[in-house]
């Protein structure tokens, strides 16, 4: 709602600037055809400036209150998690905590406070399982996806075979097809037919293969020049040597990036991964919190909910901050999340 | 409507280092000429030109359109036509809405544009492909629109960033000519940028000749030409460029090593000599004695390449009437005139006689 | 390239691509034409695999179940709300932000912060700034601002509600209720989704030819012209991008909801009036009766042939309109 407001407000303000700018430059124009303008230069400058000025200013000031609206939700989330609960259940919130108090976070990281919680509600959030489920499976995904992207890539850019751009056709035309399609049958396919409810594999096979990253993986290939393939050839060596000696050295950005987005993926996972886990010890980062914190019951303690959210955002704002280069990269270059 | 550039100066600073591109520039552009600014890449000629269009603003000194200081007015109230080097046609508009696009920004009644726009197409001479994108024309036909472009609005000064560099040989020649006849059409104040001395120089009312920001001579092309104020404009005027020679002012003579050339009213000092192409005669009691390495017929003509132990270069180039008779790898007199002989001193390389 | 003979070649690919292809076989394609067939087959249960017959019942249930129709509308709704908005204000950032020098980098920054965030957490963190009790951060700041509060997300019946003339909150499904929620769930989304229009529109920006806004100005364009007639025609292909890939995005709209909604989209007092299509589709998944697989599988399809449709209209206006 505000920031409809504001963006109307921001519009308006903008679209008067310039209706005034433009009778300004028909004024301009109509003096320059009268001769009149090389007299009022001076004028004209100090007006430039003036409007130059307010430009300016108002950019400004558009960026920083949008910018604050997007850091808002974070800050309220760390400030939330920072309050004591009688603090957050003041009839006026506070903008900064009080009496900071770690306890919020003691209670989210100590798995020992998990079955002595106050009241109706049983706190089942173990963080540092769930931590662990999803690394392993980020892990080994990451791993299973770099291999099989290298292998297509390598295929698909240094050896001419026949149908090679039919195939490649065909996995690019699988992108535009909505996962929902394929969850249905694979759900049947993971846990009906292969047993694989509560198994970690069953969070990771279905995963190994990303065509996306084939793409972007092939692009990068296909820049080293042939020369490159052909001077080794001459040297005798193997294909294999020549993608782990020469292709994957030079394309080491892209696998960077395709690991961090995929290792990303796995921490934003939600959907599949509630599906074929039942119990808690196999959950997902982002299960894991959703069914601790069952956010419309409103029984949740808010600032061990905050506190949890803050634990599972941490790890992806380390990454933001040392890694920004790579992902900025990856993202740019097209548009898949995760 | 003249242009006077004052005391111009451009700074180009980042953290590290700076770059004097423009350096205390003194111009008088008169009203109605075409102007060539002309030097090597990267003397100051585009920074000049971007800052009589508003486009870069001076670190100091003032531009003055007629009795008016523009000096901090922008671009677009300048009343300038620019044709970019690139022309930096809008790619996604026809050659039509490219050629209006400024008179729609004037809010000029719709009927006076299309007139207008019609009478520039005709002007430069694409008035069959106003419904073509830019992407779909030549070179040549890209240029014209440029030229249109600025045109259109009837500015009272037109600048052209390198305006044939873009285009082949042929359409040079004829971009060349079709320039000039539009400025004698409209009469405009006209300004242009290059780094072809002979593009300049056959176009041109009057050329300024810049190196490293500052200015180093002025003129009529034919005066800058046979009277070139230093080495520099010496050797950048001309083709084939001029042949230097180390030599010395002794007694009252002109020297070329050991060989006297010519008479000199100096004192007696290390000299350098610049003698054109064109400056040389074969004759047995030349006082110059060369190898003659190589002869190329150009027609009327022979070009004579040469060595001489004190030439700057190791071999120069000379050009005589071609029934003079030269034997590859044998040795010749030769004299100079002294019209197309100039002396530099040899440490400022300004010319001294 | 490798050359050589065609058919050890093809032997060589196919070692390189069979992890690929093997994947690929068993995880897309077969799944893709099992859901299809599933679709048609009623009462079909996904444990013996046993069904009935053939047809289009599930099309039909699908299509006349409430809950779909609503979550058809929702969905609708996020799509034709969310994305022009949040591609007009992402548009207006990165003109913005390409337009400063002191700061740009900063800005920036922030601007692509919550691109790396999780879905989850921060679906939490709208839910408690929204809360509907007076204690919750937006609350107060209308308190502040001499505004009453507002019941967002159901449950607090001091809270006042939004246009109860235009939304009847007796209404079942599209009550005053929903319109709060909706509208904190298109905040959400738009706020999730800025991150990413905006890097792309800055970087297209950065890569605009500097010459053209320098032709623009001696051509005498105002700013307003110079972004209506030169900037935006030459974003149009990232422009159109967006507008496909955030259709998509939007149509598919799922995890946010859950997020601040939980796993039955729908506020406090509600009856999953909240839900998208492809809610619809994860929760006949997550229905143990005989049938509801098939269900499931028809509103996949159905979700296809939607993006489907879409990727060809937006490909059809895109030929007319995109200047590349």
């Amino acid at each position: 709602m505000l920031i409809l407001i504001v963006l109307i407000i921001a519009i308006a303000l903008v679209f008067k600037l310039l209706k005034k700018k433009e009778d300004k430059t028909i004024e301009n124009l109509e003096r320059c055809n009268n001769k009149e303008y090389i007299e009022t230069s001076d004028e004209l400058i100090r007006k430039e400036k003036t409007i130059k000025r307010t430009r300016y200013a108002i950019s400004y000031t558009f960026l920083t209150i949008l910018a604050l609206f997007m850091i808002l939700p974070f800050y309220w989330m760390i400030i939330t998690a920072l309050k004591t609960q009688a603090e957050i259940d003041l009839f006026k919130p506070t903008f900064f905590p009080k009496s900071p108090t770690f306890e919020n976070f003691k209670y989210i990281l100590n798995t020992k406070y998990q079955l002595a919680v106050s009241g109706s509600s049983t706190l089942r959030f173990n963080l540092w399982r769930l931590m662990f489920n999803t690394i392993v499976v980020g892990v080994f995904s990451t791993i299973g996806t770099l291999v099989t992207t290298v292998m297509a890539a390598f295929a698909f850019s240094r050896i001419k075979f026949p149908g090679r751009d039919f195939i490649f056709t065909i996995f690019l035309a699988t992108m535009m097809i909505p996962g929902e399609m394929m969850v249905v049958s694979n759900y049947i396919i993971v846990v009906g037919r292969l047993h694989g409810l509560n198994h970690y594999w069953a969070m990771i096979v279905p995963f190994l293969i990303s065509v996306y990253y084939i793409y972007l993986l092939r692009q990068n290939f296909r820049q080293i020049p042939d020369e490159l393939y052909y001077a080794a050839k001459v040297d005798g060596t193997s294909n294999l040597k020549y993608l782990f000696k020469i292709m994957i050295p030079i394309a080491t950005p892209t696998l960077i990036t395709i690991s961090i987005l995929k290792l990303m993926g796995s921490w934003n996972a939600y959907v599949w991964p509630m599906m074929v886990t039942t119990v808690d010890e196999m959950r997902l980062i982002s299960n894991g919190l959703m069914t601790a914190f069952s956010s419309s019951d409103g029984r949740a303690n808010q600032g061990q909910q905050m506190a949890a959210a803050t634990a599972v955002l941490i790890p992806l704002l380390l990454v933001f901050i040392f890694l920004r280069k790579y992902i900025m990269r990856g993202v740019s270059r097209s548009g898949i999340k995760g | 409507m003249d242009i006077r550039l004052v005391n111009l100066t451009k700074i180009f600073a980042d953290k590290t280092s700076e770059v004097r591109a423009v350096d205390n520039l003194d111009i008088v552009i008169p009203s109605g000429k075409l102007i060539g600014l002309l030097g090597p890449s990267g003397c100051g000629k585009s920074t000049t030109l971007y800052m009589i269009a508003g486009l870069l603003e001076p670190t100091s000194g003032q531009i003055f359109f007629g009795e008016e200081d523009v000096t901090s007015l922008s671009a677009e109230k300048r009343g300038i036509g620019l044709v970019f080097q690139n022309y930096a046609l809008y790619p996604h508009m026809t050659v039509k809405q490219n050629i209006m696009f400024p008179l729609q920004n004037m809010h000029l009644p719709k009927a006076e544009i299309l007139e207008r726009t019609q009478k520039y197409a005709k002007l430069v001479g694409i008035e069959d492909l106003l419904d073509r994108k830019p992407k779909q024309l030549s070179g040549g036909q890209q240029q014209r629109v440029a030229i249109a472009r600025a045109l259109v609005k009837e500015p009272k000064v037109l600048l052209l960033d390198e305006p044939l560099s873009n285009l082949d040989a042929r359409l040079r020649l004829q971009t060349r000519e079709e320039i000039k006849r539009i400025q004698r059409r409209t009469g405009i104040t006209t300004i242009f940028v290059t780094h072809d001395q002979e593009e300049a120089m056959s176009i041109s009312d009057e050329i300024v000749v810049m190196k490293t920001g500052v200015e180093q001579q002025r003129g009529k092309p034919q005066d800058v030409y046979e009277n070139p104020v230093n080495q520099f404009v010496a050797k950048f005027l001309g083709t084939p460029p001029i042949n230097i020679f180390t030599g010395k002012i002794e007694n009252g003579g002109l020297y070329i090593g050991e060989e006297k050339i010519g008479e000199s009213s100096l004192d007696d000092q290390e000299v350098t000599i610049g003698v054109r192409p064109e400056g040389f005669i074969v004759s047995d009691e030349g006082p110059l004695k060369v190898v003659i390495k190589h002869v190329e017929h150009i027609g009327r003509d022979i070009s004579v390449v040469a060595t001489h132990p004190n030439s700057e270069k190791e071999t120069f180039r000379f050009i005589v009437e071609s029934e003079i008779k030269l034997e590859e790898e044998s040795e010749a007199h030769l004299a100079i005139k002294p019209a197309k002989c100039y002396v530099f001193d040899k440490i400022t390389e300004e010319r001294v006689q | 390239m490798v050359e050589g003979k065609k058919g050890i070649n093809f032997l060589k690919a196919l070692l390189y691509l069979s992890p690929a292809i093997i994947l690929m076989a068993i995880f897309t394609f077969y799944p893709l034409i099992n859901t299809f067939i599933i679709s048609f087959k009623l009462d079909y249960n996904d444990l013996t695999g046993d069904y009935s017959g053939w047809g289009f019942a599930n099309y039909v249930k699908v299509l006349s179940s409430a809950v779909y129709k609503t979550a058809l509308v929702n969905t609708v709704i996020i799509a034709f709300v969310s994305v022009p908005l949040s591609i007009i204000l992402s548009l207006l950032i990165s003109v913005a932000l390409n337009s400063i020098k002191p700061l740009q980098k900063f800005f920036q920054t922030v601007f692509f912060l919550p691109y790396v965030t999780n879905t989850i957490a921060i679906g939490m963190v709208f839910s408690v700034m929204f809360t509907s009790a007076d204690k919750g951060l937006i609350n107060t700041i209308i308190n502040s601002l001499g505004g009453q509060s507002v019941n967002w997300l159901g449950g607090n019946n001091n809270g006042i509600t939004l246009l109860p003339n235009v939304f009847n909150p007796n209404n079942q499904v599209f009550s005053s209720q929903w319109f709060t929620s909706m509208l904190v769930l298109m905040f959400y989304i738009i706020w999730n989704s800025l991150p990413f229009k905006i890097l792309i529109l800055l970087s297209a920006l950065q890569s605009i030819d500097k010459q053209y806004y320098q032709a623009a100005q001696i051509d005498g364009a105002s700013k307003g012209r110079i972004l209506t007639k030169i900037t935006i025609p030459l974003l149009s292909p990232q422009i159109f991008y967006l507008l496909i890939t955030s259709f998509i995005g939007a149509f598919k709209e799922y995890t946010s909801v859950v997020a601040i909604f939980g796993d039955q989209a729908q506020p406090v007092g509600g009856r999953h009036n909240i839900a998208t299509v492809v809610w619809f589709i994860y929760d006949k998944m997550g229905d143990a009766s005989i049938g509801a697989m098939g269900l499931a599988s028809a509103g996949a399809v159905i979700l296809f042939v939607i993006i489907l449709v879409l990727t060809l209209f937006n490909n059809l206006v895109a030929k007319k309109k995109v200047h590349y």
